[in-house]
């Protein structure tokens, strides 16, 4: 005889299990979206616009067989006739890869997670935990503003500060005492006057505040050996910048400039999309951010930062000068920032790269810790600090290490 | 809402004991845990076990049930027992009487499987539950001791789990210690003296329980990791029988509730749904191996041959393998129409390999019988320490090559649980792979 038994329990019992795994499911979002950045779909959207990232699940690894010839599968052919050699059905193929093995979730397959969030959230999962710990503290800082404020009253001041309410009221009090002494008739024609003591002053003290506007030049060189790809490039980069940039200051602005020989103040679409051909001057556009910095944007009340993306090429002879304006530069942004852009540099951003394979960038373009070429990217070597960086950017692997460059997260220095 | 109350089932579980007795049937009593839905969602997830240690993987697995239920995929089991004694069964509180005679009959099955074949001589079902309590209630100390905390407990376990198959998979074997390989080895050396093998060797000879051997020689594991590694060994243990026996331990249930059911003279609005339920249990599935299906109709081939006596017999000596090996013979698989295929990365198409036909079956058999089980599961073993304290394995390679992605991690899994450096021998397209 068996034993039955009605279970009453309500405990359960997976519930701290699932929560563990939601919350490894969310780290992988965040993972997940450093590949989605890069990506096309949701690069120059703007506001609520939700954006699908697909996250994989979890994988538990097993030792398994991989898909080949050699690892055969058996199923029933039901009532079909088969011969050898035909081909049978994707899905059901797929569906049968479990065969024979110990439990469901031993599968091999991916699994996807469709999330769905909007572009601020986005920027919440991007930059609010991930990697960056001394951000705040170190590279991220506001220009401040002072402004005065009344606080208190104080006996001695200038004339233009006098608080009448305070006066009066200390005026009132003193003739209330002299009636009450006796010294002063009210009744009579005799005025009650001012006294020097009466007299209080509005006391100020100075308040610092921080500004929280920030006007962010994106500069580029569109000239002809600017591809659609480095564009695309810069692009990406950009965007993820502004993302950042936006998320963390309440008012932003945006300048795009793009040069060739000469500078030219455009809209976002013209920036990423007109390309022209022409030689490259980079000073150009240099010039120009001055230009507009001196007109609108007084470096003590906006924040200030300065990203070139360009292919690394420059008239040699304009070199000289584009140093010193990307000093002047430096002096007076947050942060400036040099970038390179060039499928060559693909891999060479890892940490010791091999100067011997193929694909090494020529001597005509900046090279990549070959600190003696006569090149723009060398020669900025010397103002390299804190606040003024070189990056380098082969492919879409690199923006994010490229953005973790720049705002100091683990995987820099 | 439901047809049924408990004295029904107590009614109709009476006559199922009786008939079970009456084929001689010998299985542990039974314990049935009346559930509802949401805790079936939870048991499952915990492969069945009232307690089970903590760890994210079963919340993904609760997740992904949940998930497929909801979408229809997949019905919840009206099955589901465990091998202990008492052996512990769920019943549904959602189902119907006719769906609970069948698991009840059925579950008589699995126990008496449990308790009589040999696979199973080692796993111990009187004290199971409470080693899996314990090791529960010592996982949850670890992860609630400040100085350890759940990510380095999660660190071990997900490592442990990539290699949970890799245990010994004949279970009844009792493996010599290394002093006993020892002695071995000395006596042939003293009967013939040109055999000279290397003593200081470690392991003297291939070692397949990688699990135990890591917990053992790992210089570097702290108590409390060794303990973890153990305790994913001795869960593995445990379910390693059944996976050797899927086929025969599910034919053999769905033979025993058909027999129990046939005799028990249901009224026909229990009887007429009971064998539409059973049907569909047994269906075939399309392109795949369906083990209640295979495992009844071999089970119902031998008995109308060989009689139920004899089918008893292979019940108890018997794993899917030998099973498989033993009573697969051409006709059998001409019914049941199997072919092998596999991809072929040229075309990116799954193509059809071999039929069974005259030249064929073999092949298809031999295929099929290379899946079963842990078969489909790449085997590897400790070769030896080498200098330095690194860690040589091997992959056994039976001519599948294993999926590189795949093993990288599981590579990556087990320098984890080493602690120092490990190599991981394999054949990629017949060329040497090291990892």
């Amino acid at each position: 005889m068996s034993v039955f038994r009605k279970h009453e329990s309500i405990v359960d019992r997976a519930s701290s299990d699932r929560m563990r795994h939601k919350r490894k499911i969310e780290k992988a979002i965040k993972e997940s979206i450093k590949d989605v950045v890069a990506e096309e779909s949701i690069i120059g959207q703007n506001g609520k616009k939700k954006i699908r990232i697909p996250v994989r699940g979890l994988k538990e690894y097993r030792l398994i067989y991989g898909k080949n010839e050699k690892n055969k599968s058996v199923g029933a052919g039901g009532d079909h006739t088969l011969k050898k050699g035909q081909k049978i059905g994707k899905q059901r193929a797929e569906q049968a890869q479990g065969q024979g093995k110990g439990g469901g979730s031993d599968q091999k397959g991916d699994e996807y997670y469709d999330v769905e969030v909007t572009l601020e959230e986005l920027a919440e999962y991007l930059f609010n935990d991930l990697e960056l710990p001394d951000l705040e503290k170190k590279k991220f800082r506001f220009i401040s503003e002072e402004t005065i404020k009344r606080k208190g009253y104080r006996f001695k001041g200038i004339r233009p500060r006098l608080s009448k309410k305070e006066t009066i009221k200390r005026k009132v009090r003193r003739k209330k005492k002299a009636i009450k002494a006796g010294t002063y008739d009210p009744e009579g024609e005799e005025r009650f006057p001012f006294h020097q003591d009466d007299l209080k002053y509005h006391h100020i003290k100075p308040k610092i505040k921080d500004n929280s506007a920030a006007v962010i030049f994106f500069l580029m060189d569109v000239s002809g050996s600017m591809s659609q790809e480095r564009k695309y490039l810069a692009r990406s980069f950009f965007f993820l910048l502004y993302q950042f940039l936006n998320h963390k200051y309440e008012k932003t602005e945006v300048v795009f400039v793009s040069h060739t020989t000469f500078a030219k103040r455009v809209s976002e679409k013209d920036f990423f999309q007109v390309g022209t051909s022409g030689g490259t001057i980079v000073s150009s556009c240099l010039e120009m951010e001055l230009e507009a910095v001196e007109k609108e944007f007084h470096p003590n009340s906006w924040n200030i930062y300065t990203f070139y993306c360009g292919d690394g090429e420059n008239w040699s002879s304009d070199n000289e000068k584009s140093i010193n304006l990307f000093k002047e530069i430096k002096q007076i942004s947050q942060l400036t920032a040099y970038c390179e852009i060039n499928e060559d540099y693909r891999g060479l951003t890892d940490p010791e790269p091999d100067k011997t394979a193929h694909g090494y960038p020529w001597d005509s373009f900046s090279a990549w810790k070959n600190e003696d070429k006569n090149n723009l990217w060398s020669k900025l070597t010397p103002i390299c600090d804190n606040m003024f960086k070189k990056i380098m950017i082969g492919g879409q692997d690199d923006i994010w290490v490229a953005f973790n460059t720049l705002f100091g997260g683990k995987n820099s220095e | 809402m439901s047809d049924w109350t408990v004295e029904n089932l107590e009614f109709w579980d009476q006559k199922i004991c009786e008939i079970g007795a009456k084929f001689g049937l010998d299985w542990h009593p039974i314990d049935y845990e009346i559930i509802d839905y949401q805790e079936m969602l939870g048991t499952m997830a915990y492969i069945g076990l009232p307690t089970h240690y903590r760890h994210w993987s079963f919340g993904k697995e609760y997740e992904r049930t949940h998930l497929l239920y909801n979408m229809g995929q997949t019905g919840l089991p009206y099955e589901m027992i465990i091998n202990s004694n008492p052996s512990i069964a769920y019943l549904m509180r959602e189902n119907q009487l006719y769906i609970h005679i069948l698991t009840m009959a059925h579950c008589v099955g699995h126990s008496d499987f449990f308790k009589n074949n040999r696979m199973f001589e080692d796993t111990n079902p009187n004290n199971i539950i409470n080693s899996f309590k314990s090791a529960a209630k010592y996982i949850k100390t670890l992860i609630e001791d400040p100085s350890i905390g759940i990510d380095e407990v999660e660190e071990i376990l997900d490592a442990a789990h990539s290699i949970k198959y890799q245990v010994p998979r004949y279970p009844g074997i009792k493996y010599k210690s290394h002093q006993e390989l020892l002695l071995l080895e000395r006596i042939r050396m003293n009967q013939k003296p040109v055999y000279q093998p290397n003593l200081e060797r470690v392991p003297l000879r291939p070692e397949f329980n990688i699990l135990h051997f890591i917990a053992e020689h790992s210089k570097k594991l702290k108590e409390w990791q060794r303990n973890l590694i153990l305790i994913v060994e001795e869960s593995s243990k445990y379910f390693i029988p059944q996976a050797l026996t899927k086929i025969m331990n599910e034919g053999w249930a769905c033979t025993i509730h058909q027999k129990i059911v046939n005799e028990l003279e249901l009224p026909d609005k229990l009887h007429i749904p009971f064998i539409k339920l059973h049907n569909q249990v047994i269906r075939p599935h399309l392109g795949r191996v369906n083990p209640y299906h295979l495992g009844f109709k071999l089970f119902e081939k031998i008995i109308k041959e060989k009689g139920f006596e004899e089918a008893k017999l292979i019940r108890e000596t018997h794993n899917d393998i030998t099973f498989l090996r033993f009573y697969l013979d051409q006709e059998f698989m001409q019914d049941m129409n199997y072919f092998s295929y596999s991809f072929k990365p040229k075309s990116k198409h799954h193509t059809v390999d071999d039929i069974t036909n005259d030249e064929g079956w073999e092949n298809v058999r031999r295929e099929l019988i290379r899946n079963v089980g842990l078969n489909g599961v790449p085997t590897i073993y400790v070769n030896e320490i080498e200098k330095n304290n690194t860690l040589c394995l091997t992959h056994e390679h039976d001519g599948r090559d294993l999926d590189l992605a795949y093993a990288k991690k599981v590579y990556e899994y087990i320098k984890v649980l080493w602690k120092d450096e490990v190599r991981l021998l394999t054949f990629i397209e017949n060329e040497v792979w090291e990892f």
